[in-house]
């Protein structure tokens, strides 16, 4: 029971970190990007080459594939989504979906559909209280809290988190007040791509290196965000918690092969019951 | 090669009716569906188990296919009872379709999981002779496609297209003129549904197996590119584009003898193609190549009627 939980812990850390990305994105940009899943799966294979074929230890590998694949997500962006960025959110959904059948893809002809595993030397369990972590949990939830609080105290603290949640909040007042909008939008890329690299290389090595390994977390990621209120970070980091215990605790009752069906419950429960999800604010529409 | 020729034409028939429900949900009422292969898969598992199973004939187990697929489609329309974002709507589609698909997978005792099913009956298989089935199968398909596309282009043309397309535009328009919004999304989703639920018992016809690996991602990449190729709202253009996107795949098989390549890697090298020619599409061509339909307005009222009204959310 309690190790459910612990599980569920660490699984609602792990998809956190691209709820965040998500929520941060449809924010600034305005759209649910659905590349994200191969975003973090091109993102894991990143490290995977640095870890296994250069011999990189993890750390740094991660690091550099991080910083690489942010700056990747901001030539994405210029090529796919700057295109179409005034047709519309259905519009640049649905780009977003062709970009995910690619990226997934160009993964699955390097490395093909096999399961990979990072180079990690195994570790003993740990126990404390009857909860056994392994270390790959433990890595998980360090690594996942320090990002989080590291976005903390940039979306609070700093001019660019500030800068991003003004455009995000109003873009047109944005503008008025001086803000850069284009070189927000790069930022909001630059971030989220690294969110995204490190929530890969997470799941990676929490599961395995796969090519569905990315899509197949897109549905309890957007959950997450939508139950936090798409738009806001910290209704992304509490949804996500919140979707990993629930839905890990629920295969104690419900076969584990239907584990999915937890997260779009909720998504149905919210769309019916409140729609702005726990921390958003409601939309007036005129 | 002529039988090789009549085969394409089935498929090309069967993938442009799943492409017509995909545009009737997304081209003309602007409900993208990104669960589209969990649907089409529970079109064709509930065709072939109505007959299997329940012992009907292949025109019920069809029909009935149909109604199921419209039906799940209808309910899934319904939770976007509060919310008219497209994007929480989306995510829902996609997480229905995965949920189909796990239970085609898990639920042995009912759809044999990955062996899948086998044994499908055909429409009037003891009639006609087999050396001539294919040319019927194909005369079959092919005049379903253009009941389909009659029955479609008349829904456009009559009062209910026009609510429809009013609310694809501005829904908070189409309800303060008194429009059921709700309503209306969910009679798009349905019929788009009976749609796929059609293209599945064909699907289901044509192989007399199904598994769940054939509803796979491909199928939604396909239906995408077809409808934002053939011109989304344009029904005539949807089946041209389902026939050009389906002869460029197939005909890549040939390719294969020439490459040497695995057949992982080709089926990769597809999906990147679809993947890059679908946004490529759409930002240079985003209107496909045939427009929808649009009635003829006088001179005078076209100036003040904008060719597309941006959506205004807050």
């Amino acid at each position: 029971m309690l190790q459910t939980a612990f599980n569920g812990l660490v699984t609602g850390i792990i998809i956190a970190l691209p709820a965040l990305a998500v929520t941060l994105l449809f924010g600034v940009l305005k759209f649910a990007n659905f590349a994200i899943g191969a975003m973090m799966t091109v993102a894991a294979y990143m490290v995977y080459a640095l870890n296994t074929e250069l011999g990189w230890p993890m750390l740094p590998a991660t690091v550099a594939a991080a910083v690489v694949f942010g700056v990747l997500c901001i030539l994405m962006d210029l090529v796919t989504f700057r295109p179409l960025r005034d047709r519309g959110g259905l519009t640049l959904m649905v780009a977003s979906l062709g970009l995910g059948f690619v990226l997934e893809n160009l993964a699955r002809l390097a490395y093909g559909n096999s399961a990979r595993s990072f180079a990690m030397e195994l570790a003993r369990p740990f126990r404390y209280m009857d909860i056994r972590m392994n270390r790959e949990q433990m890595i998980a939830f360090v690594v996942a809290t320090l990002a989080m609080g590291i976005m903390y105290i940039l979306l609070t603290r700093m001019p660019i988190g500030r800068a991003m949640r003004a455009v995000a909040d109003n873009p047109s007042l944005a503008q008025v007040r001086g803000i850069d909008s284009a070189a927000i939008i790069r930022w909001t890329w630059f971030i989220a791509g690294m969110l995204l690299a490190v929530g890969g290389v997470l799941i990676g090595m929490d599961r395995a290196i796969e090519p569905p390994m990315g899509s197949s977390y897109l549905i309890p990621v957007f959950s997450a965000a939508i139950l936090g209120g798409l738009g806001s970070p910290l209704g992304a980091f509490v949804g996500a918690l919140l979707i990993g215990i629930v839905s890990e605790m629920a295969t104690l009752v419900i076969p584990p092969n239907y584990r999915i069906g937890i997260p779009l419950c909720v998504i149905a429960a919210i769309l019916i019951f409140r729609p702005q999800g726990l921390f958003g604010q409601a939309h007036i529409r005129r | 090669m002529i039988e090789f020729i009549v085969l394409m034409g089935i498929v090309v028939c069967f993938s442009g009716i799943l492409a017509l429900g995909l545009n009737f949900q997304w081209g003309l009422g602007g409900m993208v569906n990104f669960g589209l292969a969990g649907f089409y898969a529970l079109g064709a598992y509930s065709c072939a188990l109505l007959m299997l199973k329940g012992g009907f004939n292949t025109f019920f187990g069809a029909l009935g296919a149909m109604v199921i697929v419209g039906a799940v489609c209808g309910l899934v329309a319904f939770v976007t009872l509060r919310v008219t974002e497209e994007d929480y709507f989306a995510i829902v589609t996609l997480g229905v379709g995965e949920m189909l698909r796990l239970i085609a997978l898990n639920e042995d005792w009912l759809t044999k999981g990955a062996l899948g099913l086998t044994g499908i009956p055909r429409p009037l298989s003891a009639i006609v002779p087999p050396t001539y089935y294919p040319y019927f199968l194909l005369a079959l398909s092919i005049a379903l496609v253009v009941a389909c596309i009659w029955v479609l282009n008349r829904l456009a043309r009559a009062p209910f297209g026009r609510v429809v397309r009013a609310v694809r535009e501005d829904d908070v328009v189409a309800a303060t003129l008194g429009k059921n919004v709700l309503w209306a999304r969910v009679r798009i989703f349905a019929i788009g549904g009976a749609l796929i639920g059609l293209a599945g018992s064909l699907h289901a016809f044509y192989y007399q197996y199904i598994d769940p690996t054939q509803f796979s991602t491909i199928v939604v990449a396909y239906a995408f590119m077809a409808v934002i190729a053939g011109g989304r709202g344009s029904n005539l253009g949807t089946i041209a584009g389902a026939a050009v996107v389906m002869l460029l795949l197939e005909g890549s098989r040939f390719v294969k003898e020439l490459v040497n390549l695995e057949a992982d890697q080709l089926a990769a090298i597809r999906i990147i193609i679809i993947g890059v020619g679908l946004i490529l599409l759409l930002i240079y061509r985003p209107n496909g190549f045939l427009r929808e339909y649009r009635l003829q307005a006088p001179l005078k009222e076209a100036r003040t009627t904008p060719q597309s009204t941006k959506e205004v959310t807050t």
